[in-house]
């Protein structure tokens, strides 16, 4: 039942991410990240529950109450103030238009799909195949990342990677160590407080935070 | 496959036959249904009173009174068209038993040919349309060209992926297979398959976001665009004609994603009867679904369909992909 539930969350978490590659308005952005992390964590409050009821351990239900705070409702509402401070709400010019773009995120599943299919053992377990639709979220951020020009959708990129890298390394372990999550969300809620201030100081300098004006610094 | 040897007309072809009647009633009675419930419900949710919901009956046989004006210019195409439409309609509702309990027809490579009967039919209107050489013909037939170029991919994708996972490209048998899954919404395939599906109804069906089925503005017409020219007799049997068609979409759709039929356990006339009526639940809410998606959308401009239907086939995809992921697992 929850091996199910898990297999579901994380085809869920996927389609998330495509949304959020699909989007133009950078307000989208921010509310699919948010979709994006409630669905985490409720991923990890699925193994949280599994984990209690089987060893008795509480820290996974603890890192979901963690990520629920920080991820579903600070770092969204940071991102929304800043959105509300700068003047581009649109994305407007893209490397290519969407439709192509969400057809290579396809491409980018089946790539982690071959790739992650040669480790050895991996197609033994389906909760191992979960893997892969984990690790196409870390390759969609990141392609998420190259292809917007404004520095939100480029912070927002980093946050999906880092959502893949979180759920991948949960599905992976069935949870990690306590201190290695704490540490991950304390470098999170640095990287964030440091982007949001840069973009600010970008939107001040710029009167835009399109990141492709910071080519202009060079001598 | 059903053994029906044609000269020894035995109890099994009789069933079959009662099967494909029963069949053809309960689509042919039901589908003007769906439009004027999802007008009804459109009209509610804008404080409206709206026409009645069996306005189109209404309107079937008003239009089935009166004469067909036909243009001098056209040639057989354009009288043709209107029955050759609503025929591929109804043979395409053959193909889709509206229950287990009933299986009309059994032929393989199922889905193959309901795809094609539509794009058949299809195809005529879009003839029919460019025949007299109005511009409003022209350019309907040019948009749903585009449209539905777009759209088949993935009903195609949709429904091998469904058929991939039951091992048959037969649609009753894909259904029976859906009946033991349990809840199939909730399985990862499936649920990315249903929602591709979704859209697919949408565009096909003419419904907000891609077409207006509503308005005769010539920014937002398709369907109605292709029809303008029509009158008479041969604008009944293609209105008739594009209800139907809704209705076997969305027959599709309920009973590949919310089966009933083990929900009775008793075999025999009144199943039948009980899983008919299970299925016009399914059917009215499912119009409800459909109308509420109508209100809450606004029409996309042309050029922004090509996005919903790269979303379409992007999630029938990730649905076939999902199948192999996990395993490729049989249900």
């Amino acid at each position: 039942m929850s091996e199910n539930l898990l297999e579901t969350l994380s085809v869920l978490i996927l389609l998330s991410s495509f949304v959020l590659m699909a989007n133009k308005r950078i307000s989208s952005y921010i509310k699919s990240f948010r979709i994006q992390s409630m669905l985490i964590a409720l991923a990890a409050g699925v193994m949280g529950v599994r984990s209690l009821l089987d060893e008795g351990r509480w820290d996974i239900l603890i890192i979901c109450i963690l990520i629920v705070v920080l991820k579903v409702i600070y770092i969204p509402g940071l991102l929304n103030r800043t959105y509300a401070s700068v003047r581009y709400k649109v994305e407007k010019d893209f490397i290519l238009n969407i439709p192509i773009l969400v057809l290579v995120c396809c491409g980018l599943v089946i790539f982690s799909y071959f790739t992650l299919v040669t480790i050895d053992g991996s197609s033994q377990g389906m909760s191992n195949m979960q893997l892969v639709n984990s690790v196409s979220v870390i390759w969609i951020g990141l392609f998420f990342m190259i292809s917007r020009k404004k520095a939100l959708g480029q912070i927002i990129g980093f946050l999906v990677i880092e959502n893949g890298l979180y759920i991948t390394a949960m599905l992976a372990t069935q949870g990690m160590p306590f201190i290695v999550d704490l540490g991950i969300f304390i470098d999170l809620v640095t990287f964030v407080l440091i982007m949001g201030m840069l973009t600010f100081r970008i939107n001040d300098q710029f009167d835009s935070i399109d990141t492709d004006q910071l080519n202009n610094l060079k001598g | 496959m059903k053994d029906c040897t044609p000269g020894r007309i035995g109890n099994e072809a009789m069933n079959s036959i009662a099967y494909i009647i029963i069949q053809l009633i309960v689509i042919l009675l039901a589908a003007p249904l769906v439009g004027g419930l999802i007008k009804k419900v459109k009209a509610l949710t804008q404080k409206r009173k709206g026409a009645p919901v069996l306005q189109m009956y209404f309107d079937l046989y008003k239009l089935l009174q009166k004469t067909s004006v036909v243009s001098e210019v056209s040639s057989w195409i354009y009288k043709a068209a209107p029955y050759i439409v609503f025929a591929t309609a109804l043979t395409a509702a053959l193909l889709v038993p509206v229950s287990t309990k009933i299986v009309p027809v059994l032929i393989p490579g199922d889905f193959i040919m309901l795809v094609s009967i539509l794009a058949l039919g299809r195809f005529f209107m879009m003839a029919a349309a460019l025949d007299t050489g109005s511009t409003f013909g022209g350019m309907g037939s040019s948009r749903e060209a585009m449209i539905s170029s777009l759209i088949e991919p993935s009903i195609l994708v949709t429904l091998f992926t469904v058929g991939l996972l039951s091992g048959s490209t037969s649609l009753p048998r894909i259904m029976q297979t859906v009946q033991v899954t349990g809840f199939p919404l909730a399985h990862p395939v499936y649920m990315m398959v249903g929602l591709a599906l979704l859209i697919i109804i949408i565009a096909e069906t003419s419904r907000i976001p891609v077409d207006d089925p509503s308005t005769h503005l010539e920014l937002t017409m398709v369907h109605e665009a292709m029809i303008l020219e029509y009158s008479g007799r041969h604008l009944a049997l293609l209105e008739y004609g594009a209800a139907v068609k809704q209705l076997v979409f969305i027959t599709l759709f309920v009973n590949l994603f919310i089966p009933h039929d083990q929900l009775i356990p008793f075999m025999g006339f009144g199943a039948v009867i009980l899983s008919l009526l299970l299925y016009l639940l399914k059917v009215v809410l499912m119009a409800v679904v459909i109308a509420l998606i109508e209100v809450n959308t606004v029409k996309f401009k042309l050029f922004s369909i090509p996005n919903l239907a790269a979303l379409s086939f992007i999630l029938a995809f990730l649905g076939i992909l999902q199948f192999f992921i996990l395993g490729g697992y049989h249900v």
